[in-house]
């Protein structure tokens, strides 16, 4: 009472909660939050890898503040990182392990959650064999823990039917460096884009999505030109000094031109070809089906812009393209990475400073589980193919050669189609949410339903999670150590600053204990109590590989402030860039490829009724499915909801203004009470609308469409139509619309196909 | 070659200062001040200084001393999206140092307008002047809060926060030569699309804009209207001081002319009642403040705050007008009552004029019109009517015919200014004041509509009607209009002047498609 009426009187500033206090590290620092001390790790959430402090305040975190001696982002953090700490304090965490029981989700000891999993996988192995348990992870475990798992599901389950949500994101580039160069393995460094004369910028929005890159992306500005190519008007080109606005998927198309036009004009590099690629001649001749006039049309860039854009990129002395997911989530994504690749082998732009062609990953630790995960290889960039890799690893790790299997098994969506055809059986998630991010909702929805048990692995309560048999409650990002490497192939030492709460443990913990349910400890982890015992066997069973982390240490790691592989005796403070003049390419001959590859139109185009093209994409608050950003309130309250932004002449012919309420449908599922944000950042006849919220679960709407090589989805490109509360059939196809002109051929066939899926509804 | 010292070559090539947590700023020379100098060109939108800022000084989410605002022009492909990033701008002419009642704010030497949290008594009237719309409310810590520039970092040879977190160095401190910038390069410099003309505030930021913007750039939340505070403990205060003064000019003017002519004079239940008016309404004030109990430091600083000269003549004028109270009851009667009634007038005119003064500010475009003063003293039209009740129970109709026909002057005066603000409302092209219209006729549609229909009942026909019984010889119909057009008038009052308060949004920032400006 008397401290209501104190408070009413205003007697109370609460001076001493607002007041700072001297940090001897930082300085002048909020004395509520002051660290007892501060934790030197690497930021959890995208594949920049910025180098941070965490500040421990009795056993909390209370701060995250960016390492200024990192060459990464030298001080600074983006948004998300600022505000790292509070991810962990999220009302959404697992907390303890659980099982599902008379329908609701309950609290079990581990060693329950562990027996009943073990139980039931074993039982659905032996009615239906090994491969009917499948797992899907993720890029955000630390490589120790990705090696762990991927050993213990490929050698301890014994089943291959194991992917990543990367290949939601990064398998396009991935399969395009290795059909090109023989490898993965991204060419490039932020200092190469930072002393490029020219970056081209390919679907790919910075600005939002990879804040800190811009940072080198702006440096030495004045003599340096950038080219953003995206369908969108995004933050990122705002920045740009040429801004090509593409017709959506045209990109392919575009790169071959470019081809065309340095090779028609003569400049490409001869020596370079000569000595270090291989066919060139195909090449030329495949090129010349995209003749100046046939892109201009497919694309919508002008003859001349081409010739302007070929002509800065081939004559500039050190060009470099960078790319996204622009790129990659496309049903063309693989030979969309290889045409950027063949630019750049055709014109000698790799391997020399401010040269590469450079993806740009998506996770904290993308590059982890494409090196060490046993998903798309085995450890250490090894074929599944291959008996010699097989043979080699099986040797170097103790095991049989025979447990190690002979072939890659389902990807993400050849998994989620098995579970629909009733082949697989359980499936194990771990800290990915596909029930937000995986294309045609309804599709995946009801697949999952076929399970006999889902069990979710993640440190918080996603949407995927709600639904699962079992919960495996994990510790995330500051609760843990190990390393995370980042897109320009830099290993980084991420460390423990706090305890998991509850119950919840590490990953790496929750697979070695499960692994001994299946008794295959002692097998595959004999001597391994810590993160470091994984690292040593990564560093040995790397050594000689293309990732060759044999010459780090956690030390050295920390001191140099992450090493970019390869790092060993040849280079022992690891190596900027790939492919130099003293690196061979990794196809058997040492030479890159050059890929033949065609553009095809939109499998799904507009048609009259479905005259819009959808691009899904994120904001710079949110990171994923805004599991761990979505309790963040200071970013959270920046963008709350999913909106979607149209272009003001289909905003008039819809009749809707900022902030009416909208709907999307396309055959395979409906989105409703989408804000509507009238914009001049989207062409007529495009719309855009974020992907992380399962409010408005865009993913709904999005196609099982995948690249038949890297099996990504083909996210950017979907024909929707609209309806607003004025217009609530939607609006028919008229010829003026943008984004229709590059598909007019295919509209027939488009209209007769989409009328007979109407039909099958 | 080391990652630390890459970085302070890297830092001492190009002169950024994010990243690190430690500036060189030379010391500040004769006539010079420090302030922010803000690139456009380089800002990606990222929000970065909003969060580091609001770690930095440990405040939650919704006290955001930092804000990017956004907005768009052109048309796709050349359209342009435009950040600007704003925390204080360390204004030559501080419109909230000189707001300030208590003196709270500081100009310190280095030219960083500081907010002393102690002397603060959360009055908001800072929040109102500022046309950048910087200082904001802690309900909290029931006083205002603003950005100090880091200003203790500074001292301490450190990076203010939102410099140290821009990850593209969009954000810098630099010394400014105050008459230079004033007189040479703040026109060229200083402004910003969809910001107030620096010359306002004397605003320090520098801003590196894009070149060929443009014209037409439109705030992201252009169209997100957010109704501003109702205020009603100021809703009340302001009209029943206003009725008060009115009505003791009523007062003077009967003690006048009974004096002089057959007219009886006022008695003691007229001063009284006229007195209460004021002395209930005037504590009511301290009721919107967050500390109420430091309410009598609203008087500080007489010497630039009309918020203080207002509150001291209020006081002084309720004072008086007690006093008067006290001679009418004690029958003190002649010269002396004359004279404490004239003074009384001078300070309560001069108390309402300055009341009226606190809200013609720039920052809220609504406010600042001269009509405003207008209104604040024809409001007082009810007083006349109260009185006229009164002397109508005493049995005087002919001082009821006379009160009420002032009633009617000064009701029609409100209502030609009602009317008048219409018009103000159709004509405007300023995006403010467009919102403003559209706040009142969406949000507030029904209370607008009332208004609209009570201000003519209340201040001309029933006093009319009044009028007219007591002529035709029906007191009781007489009592039926008064009473009536009390009523209505007093609730159409009290309603206009909530919209008053509600429909008056800010200059200030262009703000987010969700956000808005990240204020109220």
């Amino acid at each position: 009472m008397i401290e209501k009426i104190k408070d009413f009187l205003g007697l109370d500033i609460k001076e001493d909660k607002y007041a700072l206090v001297d940090d001897p590290i930082f300085g002048k620092i909020a004395k509520a939050k002051k660290p007892d001390f501060w934790v030197k790790s690497t930021c959890g959430y995208c594949g920049v890898g910025c180098g941070l402090y965490i500040g421990v305040k009795e056993g909390k975190a209370t701060y995250t503040k960016g390492d200024p001696a990192h060459d990464v982002n030298m001080g600074t953090l983006c948004p998300k990182g600022l505000s790292e700490h509070y991810m962990l304090y999220a009302d959404n965490r697992t907390l303890n392990p659980k099982i599902r029981k008379e329908g609701k989700l309950r609290d079990v000891s581990w060693e329950e959650a562990f027996s009943f999993t073990a139980e039931k996988f074993k039982e659905i192995q032996s009615k239906y064999g090994n491969r009917a348990v499948a797992v899907i992870s993720t890029g955000q475990l630390l490589t120790e823990e990705f090696y762990a798992l991927g050993k213990f599901v490929q050698l301890g389950l014994q089943t291959n039917n194991y992917d990543g949500n990367t290949t939601l994101c990064m398998a396009s580039a991935v399969s395009g460096y290795k059909q090109s160069f023989g490898s993965d393995g991204p060419t490039g460094s932020y200092e190469d884009i930072a002393k490029a004369e020219v970056v081209f910028v390919i679907g790919a929005n910075l600005a939002d999505n990879h804040p800190i890159i811009v940072h080198h992306l702006m440096k030495n500005r004045k003599n340096k030109k950038i080219v953003v190519i995206d369908p969108r008007r995004s933050k990122t080109s705002q920045l740009a000094d040429i801004y090509v606005p593409i017709k959506p998927r045209a990109d392919l198309a575009l790169l071959n031109g470019l081809a065309y036009i340095i090779w028609e004009q003569g400049w490409y590099d001869e020596k370079f070809i000569k000595n270090k690629t291989d066919g060139w001649r195909e090449f030329v001749k495949h090129i010349q089906n995209y003749k100046p006039g046939e892109v201009a049309h497919i694309s919508g860039v002008s003859t001349k812009e081409l010739y302007h854009l070929a002509k800065l990129y081939a004559t500039s002395e050190k060009s470099l393209i960078c790319w996204t997911m622009g790129v990659n989530q496309s049903a063309l994504g693989t030979d969309t990475v290889s045409a950027i690749n063949n630019l750049a082998i055709m014109t000698g732009k790799i391997g020399k400073e401010g040269c590469a062609p450079f993806s740009i990953t998506g996770q904290c630790n993308a590059m982890g589980t494409r090196e060490f995960g046993f998903t798309s290889s085995i450890p250490g960039y090894r074929k599944f193919e291959s008996d010699r890799d097989r043979a080699e690893f099986a040797s170097l790790i103790g095991v049989e050669e025979s447990l190690i299997p002979k072939e890659r098994g389902y990807k993400y969506a050849q998994i989620v189609e098995a579970i629909e055809r009733g082949e697989i059986k359980a499936l194990w998630v771990v800290c990915t949410n596909p029930l937000v991010s995986f294309p045609d909702q309804n599709r995946l929805r009801k697949a999952l339903k076929k399970l006999d048990i889902l069990v979710v692995q993640d440190a918080f309560m996603s949407d995927t999670a709600q639904i699962a048999d079992v919960i495996f409650a994990a510790a995330t990002w500051g609760e843990k150590e190990g390393c995370y490497t980042n897109s320009e192939r830099r290993c980084n030492k991420a460390n423990k600053a706090v305890n998991p709460p509850a119950l919840s443990k590490s990953d790496l913990d929750i697979v070695l204990e499960f692994s001994e349910y299946f008794g295959v400890r002692d097998l595959l982890f004999k001597d391994i109590k810590e993160p470091k015992d994984v690292f040593e066997e990564i560093r040995r069973i790397s050594k000689g590989r293309f990732c060759d982390y044999s010459g780090m240490s956690y030390e050295k790691i920390e001191r140099m402030g992450g090493i970019q592989w390869p790092c060993n005796e040849k280079y022992p403070d690891g190596c900027v860039r790939l492919y130099g003049d003293d690196m061979p390419f990794n196809h058997d001959d040492g030479k890159a490829r050059f890929i033949c590859a065609d553009w095809r139109p939109l499998e799904e185009g507009v048609c009259e009724s479905l005259p819009f093209v959808l691009n899904t994409g994120r904001t710079v608050e949110h990171f994923h499915t805004r599991t761990k950003t979505g309790s963040i309130k200071i970013l959270d309250d920046l963008a709350p909801e999913a909106w979607i932004d149209i272009n003001p002449k289909d905003a008039k012919k819809l009749e809707v203004k900022n902030y009416d309420r909208i709907s999307l449908s396309t055959p395979r599922g409906r989105v409703d009470n989408l804000v509507v944000r009238v914009t001049e950042l989207v062409a007529p006849g495009s719309v855009f609308v974020p992907f992380h919220y399962s409010s408005q679960l865009i993913n709904s709407l999005t196609n099982s469409l995948f690249d038949p090589v890297s099996g990504e989805p083909n996210y950017k490109q979907t024909a929707v139509q609209l309806h607003s509360a004025k217009v609530p059939q939607g609006i028919k196809l008229k010829d003026e619309i943008l984004g229709a002109i590059g598909y007019m051929k295919e509209r027939e066939k488009e209209q007769s196909g989409v009328k007979e899926r109407e039909m099958n509804e | 070659m080391s990652a630390v010292k890459s970085f302070i070559d890297y830092k001492a090539k190009t002169g950024m200062q994010c990243g690190s947590y430690f500036i060189d700023l030379p010391p500040l020379k004769e006539g010079e001040q420090y302030r922010f100098h803000f690139d456009a060109t380089k800002c990606i939108g990222c929000h970065c200084c909003e969060v580091a800022c609001n770690e930095q000084n440990n405040n939650p989410s919704d006290i955001k001393w930092r804000r990017v605002g956004e907005m768009e022009g052109g048309e796709f492909p050349n359209t342009l999206l435009l950040f600007l990033s704003m925390s204080c701008n360390h204004c030559i002419d501080p419109a909230c140092l000189k707001g300030c009642p208590t003196n709270a704010y500081e100009k310190m030497d280095n030219g960083i307008v500081f907010h002393h949290d102690d002397v603060c008594i959360g009055c908001q009237y800072c929040t109102w002047n500022c046309p950048y719309d910087v200082p904001v409310f802690h309900e909290e810590r029931h006083i205002v809060t603003k950005c100090h520039m880091c200003y203790d970092r500074i001292e301490n040879g450190q990076t203010p926060a939102c410099v140290q977190a821009c990850p593209e160095g969009a954000i810098e401190i630099e010394a400014v030569n105050v008459k230079e910038w004033v007189e040479r390069d703040m026109k060229k410099e200083g402004n910003a699309p969809n910001l107030v003309d620096v010359e306002i505030t004397k605003a320090t930021t520098r801003y590196t804009l894009p070149k060929d913007m443009p014209k037409n750039l439109k705030p992201m939340d252009s169209e997100l209207v957010k109704p501003a505070h109702k205020e009603l403990p100021l809703v009340f205060m302001t009209v029943l001081t206003q009725i008060s003064l009115i009505g003791f000019i009523a007062l003077f003017l009967g003690d006048l002319a009974g004096s002089f002519t057959s007219l009886p004079k006022p008695d003691f239940s007229m001063a009284f009642t006229i007195f209460l008016l004021s002395a209930i309404g005037l504590p009511l004030s301290a009721l919107h403040l967050g500390r109420p109990i430091l309410a009598i430091s609203a008087m500080k600083n007489v010497k630039t705050s009309w918020l203080s000269r207002e509150a001291l003549a209020l006081g002084v004028f309720t004072a008086l007008m007690g006093i008067v109270s006290l001679m009418y009851y004690f029958e003190v009667d002649g010269f002396l009552r004359f004279l404490v009634e004239f003074v009384g007038i001078v300070v309560g005119v001069y108390g309402i004029y300055a009341q009226s003064m606190i809200y013609r500010v720039p920052a809220k475009p609504t406010w600042n019109r001269i009509t405003t003063t207008y209104r604040f003293f024809s409001t007082g039209y009810i007083a006349t009517a109260i009185l006229a009740f009164i002397a109508l129970l005493k049995g005087y109709g002919n001082v009821s015919d006379i009160l009420l026909s002032f009633s009617i002057l000064l009701g029609s005066l409100q209502i030609y200014l009602f009317f008048e603000s219409q018009r103000f409302y159709e004509n405007n092209e300023d995006y403010v004041v467009k919102r403003a219209k559209k706040l009142l006729e969406d949000n507030f549609g029904i209370f607008y509509k009332f208004r609209k229909i009570s201000l003519p009942l209340g201040a001309v026909v029933f006093p009319l009607f009044a009028i007219v019984s007591i002529n035709a010889g029906s007191d009781m119909l007489g009592y039926v209009f008064i009473v009536l057009s009390i009523l209505t008038a007093f609730l159409s009052e009290l309603v206009g002047r909530m919209l008053f308060y509600s429909t008056a949004l800010k200059t200030g920032l262009p703000g987010n498609f969700f956000a808005g400006s990240q204020r109220g």
